[in-house]
């Protein structure tokens, strides 16, 4: 019988194990050394012929052997499966400038969102949000907030331009409508804000539409001020620019308030100091308010002797289209995808 | 209305702040103005006078008394001082009968004799030009002229021209030859007669009805009450004897009047807004003065006034507590006291009444006629908090009870709807709640369900919108030239006969597009916590099987439980061609009320089974015609509750396939909850179903 050269084996197969390239050549190399007829499988079967003694130790050595080699083995084939992703990897270079692929979004309009964000606001404030018809009777609209018929704020307010049904009734000129709705099912204290859809028979125009929206408030209790009155539209308008802005409060005219107040905010494009934005006034108009009228009180069957609040309508139109610098209001009901999309 | 600057200094003596300082001023505390503008050696102020304060501030004195107001400066009314000529009674020129005591409540007028007519002064004139007026003559730009100063229309009639009361006068009194005593004229005031014309100043004609005031002599017209002079009596260069009119009419009967022959002017835009009774006679004395002055006319003894009824001032109690607690500041009352005495308020009384403290708590004002605006203690308590300065007043957070707001369910599910839309991929656009009168043929709506505006601005915007679909679709008109696929919806009001409002929720895609945007409303009901949706037949009324908005054999009824809640289908292509769209267009129709009122919160997780699940696939032939939703319920009977999912992977119609049927597969998902499914169980589930599926008629399990 040939003699055993163990450490010949060893080396030899170290040898051969270093320069294979692939794992299909080190499968071959496996199989040469450790497979069913590989070389130690073959010294194994060999070691019958051979006295006890002599076959155990060489047995053991044959299996000290195999254990080391398989560790070789495994090494190498990480080594050489790790050369091949690298090589993949590398292979898979993409662009990573070339454009992303956006999934098809759908987008809500600039005033539901606009009408969302001052929901929550008030709402975090105590308001409770609350809706009205759009078809209205003449008392809710007119009579009830003290602008009875021939009344000259009928015509020379805008209120005045009301768009009329031919079966009666009218398309409300503005959500006032509904604080004699609300009250005359609700006792004070109350706090409410109303959006909605009102209507006006005008020309349209960048700045007029035949229809937009309006936010009412109304806030009544035992003792409520203009001094209150400022705090929370401040405090809105801060929220809502999200930024600290100022208000100044001027005299005005509405038949359902009195005082009567309107509300500037001071330009965001210039603080105040004058811009295109404000017509070199440093102001912005918002909005109509004041404390409601005792008149109006009555129509909802309060009395006036023990009940204050006040009142505001803003448009919400206006307020989108300056948080979003659009300069046409008739975007918004145009339908106009390449509008629509932006938002 | 437009001020001059200039002018409104002539009522002080000391400087006016500068026409920019003072322009803010009064935007702070009076009323907004619009325009500074410099103009030769005046400044012009464009001031938005509110309504409610036209009675004293569409003239010069009133916004002199705002300035004195706000600044503290005193000013001075204008001069007025007549000489009366003793020897001319103007009772012996002019009588003035006035029928109706509630359109007119007050008449005054005088007579001036030897005018000399002509130009008018440069001072007068330039003021004039400067507040828009075009200078006349002396006679009609004093007129004018005292208007812009105190807010009171004049009118002036060239008395001669006038009707004389007895014509025969002149003649039964031989001795007045040389120095010939006038004829007494009258003047009525009345509503016209019907068939009354009047011939204007301007020479326009206008044919009177019964309910229009007019200024009459003994014969006819010749003036329209308050709102424009006659022809007739026109002042004119040989005018030699002028009666100034300076009356009071009512506003309600000028409005109408006005808006009855469609004519404004600046006398009925003062007289629609209502003035002071008690102002005529300032006014008529000021002209008289100026007249004089100006023309060396001589003014005739005594004003003839018809005045039955005073306007006196009104008393209100003002309780301080009540204006602290509106306004939310405390001014002191020495403050408040002067406010109202420079708004010309008296308090009477001379002593405000004591409270219990000694503290006066209340104060009784008297409000000046001129003031028509303030009635309540709440108007007073406007005047002082924006003489004061709105801008003292701090901002301070209510008191109030904690009351959480109450969630608005409309609100929430509009909200939960548009959001899941969104993240279909659908956009919302908002329209025009009106559809015109081109829409309604297109979509032959009949004028009885529609409900139609009185005074639309435009045919485009005749009738309230029915549907949400026929704007839905003019967008997709509109903007089929820039986007390909085009999926948008709109949430919003629709109106039908009686006036009737509801919500609906419509969407749409481009396309042919049935089955995706099924897919979309059943995502859109799951998602609003809806299952038990179905869909139906589209089941046209008579009438709708005429003309239909939809395609008649591609649209169904969308169904919860019993109730149809809304359409789904494509539009018929009769209408799409009308609205020039070159695509086939699929649209949902939702009414949004039913569908709020079945939407849920609720929702319960299903556990998920630890066990596998293991699928089998079907392949069946079927009948062209057959509805998938029969095949689909049959498995799932047959199957039971061990089915978990059946899923439709392929429909196919070809050449390869006996005549008049379709191939439909199937994978079925079969899944226990408390075990691992055997494959006997399984195959034995299979061989069932495919056994109960070959009952019917013509259909056929490809193996």
């Amino acid at each position: 019988m040939a003699k055993i050269n163990l450490k010949l084996l060893k080396k030899e197969a170290q040898k051969e194990i270093k320069k294979t390239r692939d794992l299909k050549g080190l499968n071959e190399v496996f199989n040469k050394y450790l497979g069913k007829k590989g070389e130690l499988s073959l010294i194994l079967r060999s070691l019958k012929k051979l006295p006890k003694l002599r076959r155990a130790k060489i047995g053991s050595e044959v299996n000290e052997l195999k254990d080391f080699l398989k560790i070789k083995f495994e090494q190498k084939a990480e080594e050489i499966k790790e050369k091949i992703k690298q090589k993949i990897e590398e292979k898979e270079w993409i662009d990573i400038t070339a454009p992303g692929r956006k999934p098809a979004l759908g987008h809500l309009h600039p005033l539901t969102l606009v009408k969302r964000k001052v929901e929550e606001i008030f709402q975090s404030m105590g308001f409770t949000v609350i809706e009205g018809p759009e078809i209205e009777t003449e008392w809710y609209n007119f009579d009830a907030l003290n602008i009875p018929k021939d009344h000259p704020a009928r015509d020379i307010l805008s209120l005045g331009k009301t768009l009329y049904l031919k079966a009666g009734g009218l398309m409300r000129s503005h959500t006032s409508s509904v604080q004699i709705r609300y009250m005359e099912k609700n006792n004070p204290p109350f706090r409410i804000v109303v959006p909605g859809r009102i209507f006006r028979q005008e020309s349209t125009d960048s700045s007029h539409e035949i229809n937009f929206y309006q936010l009412e408030g109304l806030m009544v209790d035992k003792n409520i001020s203009v001094a209150n009155f400022k705090a929370i539209i401040e405090e809105f308008f801060r929220r809502f620019f999200g930024k600290d802005t100022k208000i100044r409060l001027r005299p005005s005219y509405f038949p359902f308030v009195e005082p009567g107040l309107e509300v500037d905010l001071i330009c965001l494009s210039c603080q105040g100091k004058g811009c295109s934005v404000c017509s070199q006034t440093g102001w912005l108009e918002m909005l109509g308010a004041g404390m409601v009228h005792p008149n109006v009180f009555k129509s909802a069957g309060y009395n006036p002797k023990f009940w204050q609040g006040f009142a505001f309508g803003m448009g919400l139109d206006r307020l989108t289209m300056m948080k979003y610098k659009i300069n046409d209001i008739r975007l918004f009901y145009s339908g106009d995808l390449r509008f629509l999309n932006q938002f | 209305m437009v001020f001059s600057y200039n002018w409104l200094q002539s009522f002080f003596k000391k400087r006016l702040p500068n026409p920019q300082k003072l322009a803010e001023l009064l935007t702070m505390h009076s009323f907004e103005v619009s325009e500074v503008k410099k103009i030769g050696k005046d400044w012009i102020l464009d001031i938005d006078v509110l309504p409610n304060r036209a009675s004293d501030c569409f003239s010069h004195l009133g916004i002199a008394r705002e300035i004195s107001a706000i600044t503290g400066l005193s000013y001075q009314n204008p001069s007025l001082i007549i000489r009366e000529d003793k020897e001319l009674k103007t009772k012996d020129f002019v009588s003035v009968e006035v029928k109706s005591r509630q359109a007119c409540p007050r008449y005054t007028a005088r007579v001036i004799t030897e005018v000399k007519v002509g130009f008018s002064p440069k001072w007068i004139r330039e003021r004039l030009q400067i507040c828009g007026l075009r200078p006349i003559n002396n006679v009609v730009d004093i007129a004018n002229y005292v208007m812009l100063e105190t807010g009171q229309p004049l009118h002036a009639f060239d008395l001669e021209k006038l009707e004389s009361t007895n014509p025969k006068s002149e003649i039964q009194n031989p001795k007045q030859i040389s120095n010939p005593k006038p004829q007494i004229k009258k003047i009525i005031v009345r509503f016209a007669k019907e068939g009354e014309k009047i011939v204007t100043l301007d020479e326009e004609k206008y044919d009177l009805e019964k309910n229009i005031l007019v200024i009459a002599d003994t014969k006819k017209p010749i003036a329209i009450a308050g709102i424009k002079g006659g022809l007739s009596a026109k002042i004119d260069l040989k005018t030699k004897v002028v009666v100034l009119e300076s009356a009071n009419f009512n506003s309600r009967v000028i409005r109408r009047g006005s808006k009855s022959i469609d004519l404004k002017t600046d006398a009925s835009w003062r007289f629609e807004h209502g003035l002071d009774p008690n102002l005529t006679e300032l006014a008529i004395n000021r002209a008289a003065y100026l007249i004089q002055e100006i023309t060396g006319g001589r003014v005739a003894l005594g004003l003839v006034d018809v005045y039955p009824q005073k306007v006196l001032p009104k008393q209100i109690k003002l309780d301080l507590n009540y204006a602290k607690s509106l306004l939310g500041i405390e001014i002191p009352k020495t403050e408040i006291l002067k406010i109202l005495k420079k708004l010309e308020f008296k308090i009477a009384g001379g002593r405000p009444l004591q409270s219990a403290g000694g503290d006066p708590l209340q104060i009784e004002v008297q409000v000046p006629t001129f003031r028509l605006d303030i009635s309540l203690p709440e108007d007073l308590i406007e005047e002082i908090g924006r003489i004061y300065g709105y801008q003292k007043i701090p901002a301070r957070f209510p008191l109030a009870l904690l009351q959480p707001p109450k969630r608005n369910l409309d609100i929430f599910w509009e909200d939960r709807a548009k959001d899941i839309l969104k993240e279909i991929g659908f956009s919302e656009v908002y329209n025009y709640s009106f559809i015109s009168e081109k829409g309604r043929e297109i979509f032959q709506y009949k004028n009885t369900e529609l409900v139609e505006i009185v005074n639309p601005i435009s045919s485009d915007f005749q009738y309230l919108r029915p549907s949400l679909i026929p704007n839905l679709l003019k967008n997709i008109e509109k903007n089929q030239r820039n986007f390909g696929e085009i999926k948008i919806f709109e949430l919003g009001k629709i109106f039908k006969k009686d006036c009737k409002e509801k919500r609906a929720l419509s969407g749409v895609i481009t396309g042919e597009a049935f089955y995706e945007l099924k897919g979309v409303v059943d995502l859109l009901l799951n998602k609003l916590g809806i299952s038990n949706i179905w869909y139906d037949e589209y089941q046209p009324t008579p009438e709708e099987s005429k003309f239909s908005l939809w395609h008649p054999k591609k649209c169904a009824e969308i169904k919860v439980n019993h109730e149809e809640i809304g359409f789904l289908g494509e539009i018929s292509p009769r209408i799409l061609d009308n609205l020039k769209i070159g695509t086939k267009v699929t649209v949902f129709d939702i009414d949004f009320e039913k569908l709020s009122k079945l939407a849920s919160e609720e929702h319960e997780y299903q556990p998920i089974s630890r066990f596998p699940s293991a699928i089998r696939d079907l392949a069946i032939l079927v009948p062209w015609e057959t509805r998938i939703e029969e095949v689909l319920n049959e498995i799932e009977t047959a199957g039971g509750l061990l089915i978990r999912d059946i899923d439709l992977f392929d429909i196919y119609e070809g050449e390869e396939l006996p005549a008049g049927k379709k191939s439909l597969a199937f994978h079925i998902i079969y899944q226990a909850q408390d075990r691992t499914l055997t494959s006997e169980e399984i195959n034995l589930l299979q061989k069932k179903i495919i056994s109960v599926l070959e009952k019917n008629s013509g259909w056929e399990v490809r193996k």
